[in-house]
């Protein structure tokens, strides 16, 4: 048999294998990642938020753009500084069939803080300071000082009824005991690391689901899954290798989906006084830290070549980024324009900025974080070594990677920041203000950029209520930050998709969340 | 016999507080579970709190006496990640494992030790031969490639088999297993061959070095000459002296097997202990690190304990004495 004959004789079989789904109403869905606990007030991980969603509403929505929706409230609007009124929906049944009010929420807010985990949800309602029930349909929420992005925090705010007591944990949850909420589909069982599954609700406020049963299996080996796939043992995938994407793309039985995700690869140039590693030449340290010039940081910028990164480091799975947010995002500054690749404008301002035979840098990446880190991190250490650059590039496990970066020890790191929320205050707030416990931003600037004139912009942003308002402020702070080169952002990653073509249709998200009344059967 | 049982349970003890140190210098060398943990959004208040919650601000002496100072109250603690008890975590998982390195063993020794027989017995023939060509590959390519392989078969093209997963749980003399049902079965078959094939190699290996050495020794010729049907000479005389390094092997073997099953269990997604503690391992949930160490030390221990055991009923001259 010669190969070609092989290839399309196991062609024909595994078209043959696809065929054999399951039932048409039910669908199965292979998942990188499950959540960790079937209560919803435990954890902020993604796969968590993604997996709960089809159990319980949350207050506020969003849509495919990450922007504000109505959910479980149909309006809201501040009425003074730190005040802010919810109007709810009427007529909508828990799972057990008791209506939902606004005694819920107000209690659902409350019982965060008592049973939340490491990964804290009290990010959500740190700015809450009471909750007032003016009647069965209205909540009155008193902040904490001024509060704009309080709509925002309740988009990962989901609703339990207030008989659920204060006492019930994780196991009360994931036994199903508790597992009440008000979603489109009822929970039947769950075990960590092991498959989700459940039922459609009838007495669903919205559309009824289009499938009886979902059967969200975790698969996180990326070869099982797309075997799995190909077997027919599951319907869907989610997180396809950008190996087999292009295999897939040009197999008519499967369908491939593809979004931009919100998350960007940023380079981090630390800018202190005095650098963690050592920024050397010809084996001494250089006199200050060379990456406290903006003319070096621009430098760096310039000679990556992202076109490159995108299509041939990253197989065409990503797009070129100029700021740390994805386009149509709240505060994404349209005065930024397309960071393009100029290795000589690159060698000049270099050469200007007094190190026209470069240096030598140590690079420090994750590894294992977002499909991609390791290549391209690789790939940026090239790019930089034709500007002149010594690079010591090294990819590390996240396990070891994030701690380290907590430390700051490294002059200059690149890791993955996504941008959850949909909003500037989320991204710009914690990597780029200056380091502020009061305030609570800066949290996670691992650089020590800090710009008076940026934080001033950002502070009167995040202080201001009128969306307009605080939308341009926000957009003037991300250029400030983006001019400065506080961080250099290099790619958007995307994700993919895969499903068997014929039993359903999907239209992916930018959150990368695969929810299963989003996805319709085929006609 | 008594004192022998003692100084090996001292033994396990010992060796149970140094792994679980081990587990709680190498976390704490490491760095904080919190940041590898915590939301991109939790501000430094949010840190403090939780890190001061779980205790990781006190000095790491102290928290391993509060470490301790639970164990004797039989609270092994809470997984950070999941919030529930971590024994009953670990044990939601480990039937699955124990279940497929079971079927997994049953396998190997079934297939390999007649194999290594027979390769033994007629070193020259062409099955022989066979045989100890596919055993080379058995441990010498990688279990996750031919589990790729398997699936790509069976699973994708044939579609004889399902991919992966575990299949209906059902009862056996009590106990919930999947080795009950049809479909459990058409489950386990698959990952529990992929697992099997690198003991089986072994085995085949041993048995047969240890039948070529055999059947040139003078018992076997004096047997021989006396007459016995080869059939009883192998069986009967040679295979019990042969089995002492077998049966060493085959302990070491399935203590690593359970304990790092991992690869296969990926590959195949069986709801297994050993993705558990690979997700633990990285997001540094110290609680479920310890437990399931001190579970595998205690695990080992108690399967070396069982080989000494037989190695004295295999062989008479071994004596187990207090100071084994």
């Amino acid at each position: 048999m010669t190969r070609a004959t092989l290839k399309s004789a196991v062609a024909a079989l595994a078209l043959l294998g696809t065929a054999s789904t399951a039932m048409a109403d039910d669908l199965v869905i292979g998942l990188r990642a499950g959540p960790d606990s079937i209560d919803p007030h435990w954890s902020t991980l993604g796969s968590q938020a993604e997996a709960l969603r089809h159990i319980y509403d949350t207050l506020v929505d969003v849509d495919d753009n990450l922007q504000l929706k109505p959910g479980l409230a149909l309006s809201w609007e501040a009425v003074d500084d730190t005040t802010w009124d919810f109007k709810l929906r009427e007529g909508v049944k828990f799972h057990d069939g008791s209506d939902f009010t606004a005694e819920d929420v107000k209690f659902s807010i409350e019982r965060i803080p008592e049973v939340t985990g490491p990964m804290s949800m009290t990010l959500y309602t740190k700015y809450v300071d009471s909750v007032e029930v003016v009647d069965d349909y209205t909540l009155r929420i008193h902040t904490k000082g001024i509060a704009p992005a309080l709509p925002n925090d309740f988009t990962r705010l989901f609703v339990v009824p207030s008989e659920t007591g204060m006492e019930a944990r994780n196991e009360e949850f994931n036994s199903g005991a508790k597992a009440i909420g008000t979603g489109p589909y009822t929970f039947v069982s769950w075990q960590p690391k092991g498959d989700l599954v459940l039922e459609k609700f009838d007495g669903y406020w919205a559309e009824t689901p289009e499938w009886d049963k979902v059967i969200r299996k975790e698969i996180p080996d990326d070869a099982a899954r797309v075997a799995a796939l190909r077997s027919g043992e599951v319907d869907m995938i989610n997180y396809v290798p950008a190996s087999d994407y292009l295999a897939m793309k040009n197999d008519s039985g499967l369908e491939t989906f593809i979004s931009d995700s919100v998350y960007i690869l940023n380079v981090q140039p630390s800018v202190v006084d005095e650098e963690p590693q050592p920024i050397t030449l010809n084996g001494e340290p250089v006199d200050g830290n060379p990456l406290q010039d903006v003319r070096v940081r621009k430098a760096l910028d310039l000679a990556i070549n992202r076109d490159v990164l995108v299509n041939v480091v990253l197989e065409g799975l990503g797009t070129p980024a100029n700021q740390l947010m994805p386009e149509g995002f709240f505060g994404y500054s349209d005065k930024i324009g397309a960071r393009e690749y100029d290795i000589e404008q690159a060698k000049a301002l270099l050469a200007e900025a007094g190190y026209p035979d470069g240096f030598e840098i140590d690079f420090t990446c994750t590894n294992n974080r977002v499909p991609g880190d390791a290549v391209v991190c690789e790939a940026l250490a090239q790019m930089w070594s034709r500007l002149g650059l010594k690079v010591k590039a090294q990819a590390l496990n996240g396990t070891v990677f994030f701690p380290a970066a907590a430390r700051k020890e490294y002059t200059m790191a690149m890791s993955a920041w996504g941008t959850l929320t949909g909003e500037a205050a989320y991204t710009y707030g914690a990597l780029a203000h200056s380091p502020d416990e009061e305030k609570g931003f800066g949290n996670f600037n691992r650089t020590g950029y800090s710009n008076p004139e940026f934080d001033k912009v950002f502070d009167e942003g995040a202080q201001t209520l009128d969306p307009e308002a605080r939308r341009k402020l926000y957009e003037e702070a991300s250029y400030i930050a983006m001019e400065d080169r506080a961080l250099i952002p290099t790619v958007i990653l995307q994700t993919v998709w895969a499903a068997d073509a014929a039993s359903l249709t999907f239209a992916p998200r930018v959150d990368q969340e695969t929810r299963a009344y989003e996805i319709w059967p085929a006609k | 016999m008594l004192g022998y049982l003692a100084r090996r349970l001292a033994q396990a003890v010992v060796v149970v507080f140094a792994m679980s140190i081990i587990v709680f210098v190498g976390v704490y060398a490491i760095g904080n579970p919190i940041d590898v943990l915590i939301d991109p959004g939790a501000t430094q208040e949010i840190r403090a709190k939780l890190i001061a919650q779980y205790g990781l601000d006190q000095p790491l002496w102290r928290q391993y006496f509060t470490f301790l100072a639970n164990v004797a109250q039989g609270d092994l603690g809470t997984s950070m990640v999941y919030n529930i008890p971590v024994v009953d975590l670990v044990f939601s998982r480990l039937p699955a494992t124990l279940e497929l390195v079971f079927v997994s063993v049953c396998i190997a020794t079934f297939i390999g030790i007649p194999a290594g027989l027979y390769a033994g017995y007629k070193p020259g023939s062409l099955a022989a031969r066979a045989i100890m060509a596919l055993s080379v590959l058995g441990f010498s390519v990688p279990t996750f490639w031919i589990g790729m392989l398997l699936i790509m078969a069976f699973a994708v093209n044939l579609g004889w088999l399902p991919s992966g997963g575990r299949g209906d749980v059902g009862s056996l003399f009590g106990i919930p297993t999947s080795l009950a049902t049809a479909d459990g079965w058409s489950h386990v078959i698959m990952p529990a061959l992929n697992l099997s094939l690198f003991k089986m190699g072994l085995l085949i290996r041993l048995t047969r070095a240890g039948m070529v050495e055999a059947m040139q020794t003078d018992y076997v010729k004096f047997a021989r000459a006396q007459g016995l049907p080869d059939r009883q000479i192998v069986f009967n005389h040679v295979l019990r002296n042969i089995s002492i390094p077998i049966v060493t092997v085959f302990g070491l073997e399935l203590g690593s097997t359970l304990a790092f099953a991992v690869v296969t269990e990926s590959v195949f997604t069986w709801p297994g202990v050993g993705k558990l503690i690979i997700d633990s391992i990285l997001q540094l949930d110290r609680p479920v690190m310890v437990t399931y160490l001190v579970l595998v030390v205690i695990l080992f221990v108690l399967i070396n304990l069982v080989v000494d055991l037989v190695y004295a009923r295999l062989d008479p001259r071994v004596r187990l004495k207090g100071k084994a």
